[in-house]
């Protein structure tokens, strides 16, 4: 059992990460305050269910993306439903290696050098959301798959689908990105 | 017995997120990228790409946003209604 003395100090270092990944959901610093006020006021008030020992940051992820999850299903009442089409493995290590016309054997990965934060930041925040937000809890915050699955309280082969898919399409829009902006011999001409 | 290059694509983030893969499965994939450099270097590839994302998409935090926050919870702290 945790003790609420001791959540200001418990939570401060986790911060940061929840107002990164609420940005990445919210996609706006306002939403993202509000969404990280109202979990933590939960959190706080429901501290005392927290089994001190275990993974406290899974915890508040939980309570955070239930914070979000909740506030925008009011908005928009199917989510769930958005679909990717049809996703091909290394998306975009085949389209920069066709673009590079395989002249050496690393060019895709210094290619990947070109894209600059905000580019990947743009791309995460295009996914919709039930696949953006195993994307953000797998790479962004390190969770394995069943702590993903408790987190967002869905199976574990769920969690699998729509983080391999999610991190197709972001390969995708990644290379929409390329595209428009020329990067390494990409062109939309 | 190697896996083709197809079969190693459709595992290469199970085989990265050291996930639900068995030791065989993973041996199997493994020889297969020492075989197969082109494999090898795809798999190089989406490491990196996961890396990246990773690191990129951290936001520094207005240190006036978390004293906001801690001082939103203080000031809530002896309500008694549950939220």
């Amino acid at each position: 059992m945790a003790d609420q003395a001791t959540f200001e100090d418990d939570v401060r270092e986790y911060l940061p990460q929840l107002y990164s990944a609420a940005l990445r959901m919210t996609r706006n610093p306002a939403d993202a305050e509000d969404v990280l006020q109202e979990a933590l006021l939960k959190a706080f008030r429901g501290y005392h269910t927290f089994r001190a020992g275990t993974n406290l940051k899974a915890w508040l992820y939980r309570i955070v993306t239930n914070t979000y999850i909740n506030r925008y299903r009011k908005q928009n009442r199917r989510p769930d439903e958005v679909e990717l089409g049809e996703l091909e493995d290394l998306y975009l290590f085949k389209r920069l290696g066709d673009a590079d016309g395989g002249a050496s054997r690393s060019a895709e990965l210094e290619a990947l050098d070109e894209f600059v934060d905000e580019d990947v930041k743009a791309a995460v925040e295009a996914l919709p959301e039930n696949f953006r937000l195993p994307v953000l809890l797998a790479d962004v915050e390190g969770f394995a798959y069943k702590e993903i699955a408790e987190i967002m309280d869905i199976p574990i082969g769920t969690v699998m689908s729509r983080l391999h898919r999610g991190r197709k399409a972001l390969q995708r829009a990644l290379w929409r990105i390329a595209e428009e902006r020329g990067i390494t011999g990409a062109s939309s001409e | 017995m190697s896996y083709d290059c197809a079969e190693v694509a459709s595992q290469i983030y199970l085989y990265l997120d050291q996930e639900e893969l068995t030791w065989w499965q993973r041996m199997r994939i493994r020889w297969h990228l020492k075989e197969c450099p082109p494999c090898a270097d795809g798999f190089a590839f989406e490491e990196k790409l996961i890396a990246k994302v990773g690191s990129d998409c951290v936001d520094d935090m207005p240190q006036e946003l978390e004293e906001r926050l801690l001082t939103f919870i203080r000031e809530h702290a002896d309500d008694e209604t549950v939220g």
